[in-house]
């Protein structure tokens, strides 16, 4: 849609303010998803004004649930999760316009049902309504729903037209390249690439965002963004939190699968990419997906470019907390990583020789996501000799991710006083400070996003499959080796000793941030 | 007498030493003695405002305006000088200052905010030595967004060539401005927006939007009139939803020599709205929005020829800081 000439009567409205009559269709409809990210999104939005007069909330489930309930739950879902108190009259307004359809993900009659539901919201309306299905289900029933929306001919509504029926998948986009492949086989059967948003919601928060403005609008960044001025990069997603709950799913998936492969991968294609052409999302995904490709094939195996681990026992804010293999649902002799990390070099002209360090995991210190670029150092013996005196830092950029959104750059300066000495002093861009901190989430910006078209902020599929290219040799060796290998760190520590090797090599050393 | 001076808060100073009072706001000892934290990581300003006001301006409306950018500088921290003209002019030479400041306190830790303030009183004669006592209260290399309220001749505020060449936007409302505001050849004329425009942003994006799901061809077949009924108080708005039609229609193919706009003050029962209806030649079509904005409440009805719609909606006018936001940075 975003290709469209806009109509006249768009003309000198942002693109958000102009999103079609829409029924947006959640599949998982009584997840934790929906309740937490999900139905706050669309609330707030509605606050915004940013949905359309004519928008409606279509839940589905396997579980039977009565209209007047699903808006119940709804509602107390908007009272615990979202960033807004529920104003009864704005949600009213929502409510009014949903409702929910039971039925099997496998059950063809229930999509027929479900296309009959939205057939009789159009036929009220008396205009054509965009379908924008959500898929926020377990991966083990994509397949189903997927070929049930083309099979009910949901997926071709309105297709040819810019209102076309949209499909937005939440991850993973498989387990490994070959069922990557089998997905993308999948969806491509039912809907045109350019219908389907995958979603990583790390690419819908701000600082993500911002990386690109930094990068591509600010003249003093990009003359010394690559090899000649940039020492290594050090992207770090780490958690606080270890498994709690969800050990059954984590068991299957683990660390690689769960964050490295999506969300880590993302900031490096974002930090490493060439400038796009242009900001359409076409552009911007080519590049993505260049610098995905040219990265080098990995060395796995004792000393290469991987590191495992599990956390153990330890320490977390002050109170003491299990090691994984003591987790609930974890097996006895479980071979699922709770942190990886990848030493990567990528082969183009621009990053010859910079090695980027990528590092994720659970029940570490605490909970922050960011991008550090290190530069190298100044040439010359100006402040060399004398350490006491020159305490010289190598100057770092960083982008926190969260919390605390922001930006910030380590520079040295001289400290007052008579004798010359230096210090280390950092110059910090604070979003909540700047902005303030009550701002759209990723989710709300996502969904919006997908209502009028733009597929900047989403997973094309090419991009997870060269994603999945790189980190499937590498769950391929772990598992043919069982435990062989596997690391451990303290919980509440920064890493396994394993992951400072990989950094050791050439004198690097992850930082604490 | 600087009566709208006296009505805004602050710390009257002498005019050479505003920059040193505004750092000591953020320097005096808590009231247990101990020394106030340092504010620097919380002062974040985005922008330069320069809020004048007019000679039409009375001391409750200025207490009222200065409300509204406080509010304008939770969300976009500012650096504002308000200038407050000598309504009953003296012969001397008068320039006065006062600062002030106020911090915004958000949810998380971090979300702290400090805005200052500059206000300036000055009389006629004393213009020449006003670019000069603003220049060195703004905030240096960023942008300067000027907003005159209520002022009383065009004329007269061409006068401020220093503030209306240099802004990056110019800020009226042509609700309160005399007629000629918006045609006035002003020296940087792309820079000016009309606040009331950014008021009616949802009701442009509500027409919008509903409309723009129809061919355009199909809008303007047999359009022959456009009328826009509205209360006594909303006539600036109806005339900027007359003209943004106008423009639109134009766009989708109207020939304007065609097409009757009518502008009528609307009965009684619609206390704060707008009724927008479109009249085709072609018997059942037709188009029509109805605005309530003190209930807040919206009804489309339409017939383009495949039916008739009838769609309830939310609508509003944008609050005043969100217009200002609207028309300074879209």
């Amino acid at each position: 849609m975003s290709d469209s000439p806009r109509h006249p009567f768009l003309h000198g409205l942002s693109k958000h303010r102009g999103a079609p009559p829409t029924v947006v269709v959640i599949f998982g409809a009584s997840g934790d998803l929906t309740a937490r990210k999900l139905i706050p999104a669309v609330y707030n939005l509605s606050i915004d004004g940013l949905l359309p007069a004519d928008f409606y909330l279509v839940g589905y489930g396997r579980k039977p649930i009565p209209d007047e309930e699903f808006r119940t739950l709804a509602a107390g879902a908007i009272k615990e999760f979202s960033r807004r108190e529920l104003d009864a009259d704005a949600w009213g307004r929502v409510a009014a316009n949903t409702s929910y359809v039971a039925g099997g993900y496998d059950e063809r009659p229930a999509f027929d049902r479900l296309a009959a539901h939205l057939a009789a919201i159009e036929k009220k309306l008396g205009r054509d309504v965009q379908r924008l299905f959500y898929i926020s289900t377990p991966p083990s029933v994509f397949g189903p729903i997927l070929q049930n929306l083309g099979a009910s001919g949901l997926a071709a509504k309105h297709l040819g037209r810019p209102h076309h029926a949209k499909v937005i998948i939440e991850k993973p986009f498989g387990k490994d390249l070959t069922s990557a492949r089998e997905l993308n086989t999948t969806i491509r059967s039912v809907f045109a690439e350019h219908q389907v948003y995958r979603i990583d919601h790390y690419l819908g928060k701000e600082t993500v965002q911002d990386l690109l403005v930094q990068r591509f609008a600010n003249a003093i960044f990009e003359p010394l963004w690559n090899r000649n001025f940039i020492d290594s990069v050090q992207i770090t997603v780490a958690e606080e939190v270890g498994v709690g709950t969800r050990g059954g799913y984590y068991e299957e998936s683990g660390c690689l699968r769960d964050m490295i492969q999506n969300h880590t991968m993302q900031l490096l294609a974002l930090t490493a990419m060439e400038p796009p052409g242009s900001l359409d999302a076409e552009a911007i995904r080519d590049e993505k997906v260049k610098v995905l490709k040219a990265i080098q094939p990995l060395t796995i195996g004792p000393a290469g470019d991987v590191a495992r681990a599990q956390y153990a026992g330890g320490m977390v804010v002050g109170k003491p907390v299990p090691g994984y293999l003591e987790e609930d649902g974890i097996a006895v002799q479980s071979g699922t990583e709770t942190y990886a990390a990848m030493r990567l070099s990528i082969n183009n002209w621009r990053w010859q020789g910079v090695p980027f360090y990528l590092r994720s995991g659970k029940r570490m210190a605490r909970r922050v996501s960011e991008i550090a670029i290190n530069f190298r150092r100044p040439p010359g013996t100006l402040f060399a000799g004398e350490t006491a005196r020159f305490d010289l830092a190598g100057n770092t950029l960083s982008f926190q991710i969260q919390p605390d959104e922001g930006l910030s750059l380590i520079l040295n300066a001289k400290v007052p006083g008579l004798e010359t000495r230096t210090q280390p002093v950092k110059m910090s861009f604070r979003y909540a400070t700047t902005f303030g901190s009550n701002t759209a989430e990723a989710y709300e910006r996502l969904v919006l996003d997908a209502m009028v078209g733009d597929g900047t902020l989403f997973i094309r599929g090419d991009e997870a499959e060269a994603s999945w290219k790189l980190c499937t040799p590498v769950l391929d060796y772990w598992r043919s080796v069982g435990r062989t290998g596997m690391d451990s760190y303290a919980a509440g520590s920064w890493g396994p000793p394993s992951a400072d090797a990989l950094l050791s090599k050439q004198q690097h050393i992850w930082r604490q941030p | 007498m600087s009566a709208i001076f006296e009505s805004l808060p602050g710390i009257e100073v002498p005019v050479g030493a505003i920059s040193g009072h505004l750092a000591k706001l953020w320097t005096n000892d808590r009231a247990d003695g101990e020394a106030a934290a340092d504010p620097e990581g919380a002062r974040a300003t985005q922008l330069n405002v320069v809020m004048h006001f007019g000679l039409n301006t009375t001391p409750e409306d200025a207490a009222a305006q200065f409300r509204v950018i406080s509010a304008f500088s939770k969300r976009y921290p500012s650096r504002i000088v308000v200038l407050c003209p000598l309504r009953a002019d003296v012969a001397a030479t008068e320039l006065r200052a006062k600062v002030f400041g106020e911090c915004h306190i958000g949810k998380s830790k971090s979300d702290k905010r400090c805005v200052e303030f500059v206000m300036l009183s000055y009389s006629r004669s004393a213009r020449p030595f006003l670019e000069s006592a603003v220049s060195v209260c703004l905030s240096t290399d960023l942008p300067l967004y000027y907003w005159a309220h209520s002022f009383s001749t065009s004329g007269g505020l061409a006068d401020y060539r220093f503030l209306l060449g240099r802004s990056k936007r110019v800020l009226i409302d042509s609700a309160r401005s005399p007629a000629d505001a918006l045609g006035f050849p002003w020296p940087n004329a792309s820079a000016l927006r009309d606040l009331v425009y950014s008021r009616l942003l949802p009701v442009r994006q509500g027409i919008g939007q509903f409309l723009s799901v129809y061919p355009p061809a199909l809008l303007v077949e047999g359009l022959r009139a456009v009328t826009i009924q509205h209360a006594a108080a909303l006539v600036a708005e109806s005339r900027v939803v007359s003209n943004w039609l106008s423009r639109r229609l134009a766009a989708c193919g109207a020939d304007p020599a065609r097409v009757n706009f009518v502008a009528a003050t609307r009965p009684a029962e619609l206390r704060a709205g707008l009724v927008v209806s479109f009249d085709y030649t072609t018997s059942g079509r037709f188009f029509r929005w109805t605005g309530d904005f003190a209930e807040g409440q919206a009804l489309f009805e339409a017939d383009f020829g495949s039916g008739r719609t009838t769609l309830a909606a939310a609508t509003s006018l944008l609050n005043p800081e969100n217009a200002l936001s609207e028309a300074m940075f879209f």
